[in-house]
Formats: C-alpha cells, sequence, structure tokens
C-alpha cells in the first residue's frame, strides 16, 4: 500500500515566528525538551530569530587552502580546493607549483596526486573538477594520467593578450581514482604518498578458503 | 517592458518573490537555481525578496516572464556578462515546463540573444541543463545552441546523482540553419 502523505519539510519564514514563539513559551516545550520556564517571550523571539538565522545549510566551508609541502624542497605550491560542496560531495580544485623548476618535473605528478588523494581519502568526496586552459598542457596531461575524464570543452573562453583560448572541464570519479590506485598500487606503496590506504596493502585481501574461520 | 506577441518581459521585483518561490519549490532541480557548488538551496520568501529588491538585479539583469494575461510564467537573465571575457550564461526558467515548446519561450529567447549579441556586442552565449530539464535542452538544441560535453554526477539530489550539460551559440553561427526565425 503507497504512503502518500501532503507533509513537507521546509525552512521557517518570517511569518511562522509568533507561531514557534508560542510553541516554545509553552510549559510543555520546556518540559519535554528544554528551554528556562523563566524566559519572556521576547526573550525567546530572539532566540528562535538566531535559530532561523543559522539554518542557512552554508555551515560548511566553502572552500580550503593548503599548502603542498616536501621534506626536500620545502613549499612547492598551494592547493586550493574550491565550491567544496558536502551534499553534492564534489569540488573543484587548484593546483599551483610555485617552484617554476619542479613544475614539469615528477615532484608536480606528486603533488597532483597528493591533492586528489586528500579530495577522495580524507574529504570522502565522490567527484573532483578542474577547469584547465587548453596551452596549460602540462597540467591536464597530469590530470588526465591520473585518470581524469575531459568532460567539457569550452571555445573560445578564456581571453588572453588578445586572444581567445580554449578551456577544459576535467572531472575524476571516485571510482575512476580507485582504479588508478589500483592500477599504481606498487609505485604507490614504494612511494612516501601518506600511510597505506586499502590499495596498497602487501597482497591481495584474502579469499573465501583464506579467511579465519 | 519587452511587449511581445506571446510574452511581456521585464525586471523583475520584489512582488515576483511568489512566483520565484513556486519554481524552487516544484520539487523539480534546475541548474538555474543551483548555487556556485551546485546545490540546491530553497531561499525562503523574505529572501527571494532581498533577493530581487538588489540593485543589480534592478537594473534589468534578471527578468521575470508574464504571459499576456498578466501571468508570471517565469523568468530569465543574462548572467556573468562581463566585456572581458564577452560572453554570458543565458537562463531561461519556465515555470511549466511544456512552456519551453511554446511561441512565448521562443519569443523570449529571442529577446535575450538579441540584448546578448546586438546590444552588448557579446561573441557567445553558454548555458546549461541538468539531464532532467528536457524542454529547456529542446529550446537551446532548436535554436542552434552545440554541447560543449557534459560534467558528470555534479548534483545530487533524491537519492541519485544528476549529470549536467553545457551549450554554446556563437554570435557568428546564431543564424545557422536550426535556428528559428525571430
Amino acid at each position: 500500500m503507497p504512503l502518500k502523505t501532503d507533509i513537507v519539510i521546509r525552512r521557517a519564514e518570517r511569518d511562522d515566528l509568533d507561531t514557534v514563539v508560542e510553541w516554545m513559551a509553552d510549559p510543555d516545550f520546556t518540559w519535554f525538551l528544554y528551554g528556562d520556564a523563566t524566559r519572556s517571550p521576547k526573550q525567546i523571539r530572539e532566540q528562535v530569530v538566531g535559530m532561523i538565522g543559522r539554518t542557512s545549510g552554508q555551515t560548511m566551508p566553502g572552500g580550503i587552502y593548503l599548502i603542498i609541502d616536501s621534506k626536500r624542497e620545502g613549499p612547492l605550491g598551494f592547493l586550493s580546493i574550491q565550491k567544496l560542496s558536502w551534499r553534492n560531495r564534489s569540488c573543484d580544485i587548484d593546483l599551483y607549483i610555485g617552484k617554476k623548476a619542479l613544475r614539469n618535473r615528477l615532484v608536480a605528478a606528486m603533488a597532483a596526486f597528493r591533492a586528489v588523494a586528500y579530495c577522495f581519502d580524507e574529504l570522502n568526496l565522490h567527484r573532483v573538477g578542474a577547469i584547465i586552459y587548453a596551452f596549460n598542457s602540462a597540467s591536464w596531461r597530469l590530470f588526465e594520467k591520473l585518470g581524469a575524464v575531459r568532460e567539457l570543452t569550452l571555445r573560445d573562453h578564456v581571453p588572453r593578450d588578445g586572444q581567445r583560448y580554449d578551456a577544459y572541464g576535467y572531472g575524476l570519479l571516485r571510482p575512476e581514482y580507485d582504479a588508478f590506485c589500483e592500477a599504481h598500487r606498487p609505485l604507490i606503496a614504494r612511494s612516501d604518498l601518506g600511510p597505506p590506504r586499502r590499495h596498497e596493502t602487501a597482497g591481495p585481501p584474502p579469499t573465501a578458503t583464506e579467511a579465519p574461520e | 517592458m519587452i511587449r511581445g506577441e506571446h510574452s511581456v518581459t521585464r525586471t523583475a521585483d520584489q512582488d515576483d518573490a511568489l512566483a520565484l518561490k513556486r519554481l524552487y519549490a516544484s520539487g523539480r532541480p534546475r541548474s538555474a537555481l543551483l548555487d556556485r557548488k551546485r546545490e540546491f538551496l530553497v531561499p525562503t520568501v523574505d529572501e527571494i525578496r532581498e533577493l530581487l529588491a538588489k540593485k543589480d538585479l534592478q537594473q534589468g539583469a534578471f527578468y521575470a516572464v508574464e504571459d499576456m494575461a498578466g501571468d508570471v510564467r517565469g523568468f530569465c537573465s543574462l548572467r556573468g556578462a562581463h566585456p572581458e571575457v564577452a560572453y554570458a550564461e543565458l537562463v531561461l526558467l519556465l515555470i511549466d515546463e511544456a512552456d519551453y515548446a511554446t511561441p512565448l519561450a521562443d519569443e523570449v529567447y529571442a529577446y535575450l540573444r538579441r540584448r546578448a549579441f546586438d546590444h552588448m556586442q557579446l561573441n557567445k552565449l553558454i548555458a546549461q541543463c541538468l539531464e532532467c530539464e528536457r524542454g529547456y535542452r529542446d529550446l537551446l538544441i532548436r535554436h542552434g545552441f552545440e554541447s560543449a560535453g557534459i560534467q558528470r554526477d555534479v548534483h545530487y539530489t533524491g537519492g541519485r546523482w544528476y549529470y549536467l550539460e553545457s551549450f554554446e551559440l556563437f554570435s557568428r553561427h546564431r543564424d545557422a540553419q536550426g535556428a528559428a526565425p525571430v
């Protein structure tokens, strides 16, 4: 039997204020929930206004800025995680290698891997996106090596020195990241890319016959 | 106020808050209503009213679309236009999905296109659709927009992921075959 209802959940509007104050001023409210029975309706009203104002859904930071550091090389650059959405479990990243001499070397690739690993393994995201300009071929090739897919080509999108260049939109989903880690498990295990994750275990997981009883 | 044969396009004001709330409360995700993180946050009527009172919106960036009976059928905008980048995002939000196939939608689109390419001298228009916005997508294709690609799993609601398709229309291609006459 289908369960049908007209009940909805929504954010409180200003017109609801009097109703909520009335509820909260009722002794049952403090009895069953919380609050001080000696408070005046004015004090309750102020509390309710404060509560309603806090329900904007924007309590998490929208962005995180992190430094990419190396024991050998010192600070290499920064990672900017933007549009961080806990609902969509997604973000966009900007990765900037400040030390120019290192940009086309393995250290840049390690930094990029570290950046996406942070997004997936620490922030538990599902999708990492990046907008990379077509003329920045070193960056988009690096992102593709990590398993990212070019999803978008925006033509004549970026103005530079009187010309317009294309921009590419890349997306890396968790299954693609997992596949990359699986494919490069020996390399990742040999490197200093952080604590072992499940891809880096010494051998395959025990089969049913090998599992302890 | 732009009075056409099927529609009236005018600057949206605070009195349109309830109509805009209907779009937010429809329960169907719309790309234009997602925030920059692509989250769908339903604002209160007061917040919408505040938004519509902002000066930059009053100066013509956000329009209400009425039918000839004076009922608000939706909203439209050219978002993010800037002389340096020379493009803007076309936004056409109609409350009833079926309206995208009507002359009203074509007329409003034609106004936005003229404004973008003839008045503002933009190089291109971009537009975005979630996969569930079939009517809007059909309108864009009908008017010569080309897909620039699909971003996967960008929005999560109702227990599933949605992809987002981006479209482009260049000024030089606006009269290409497939574009409806205006």
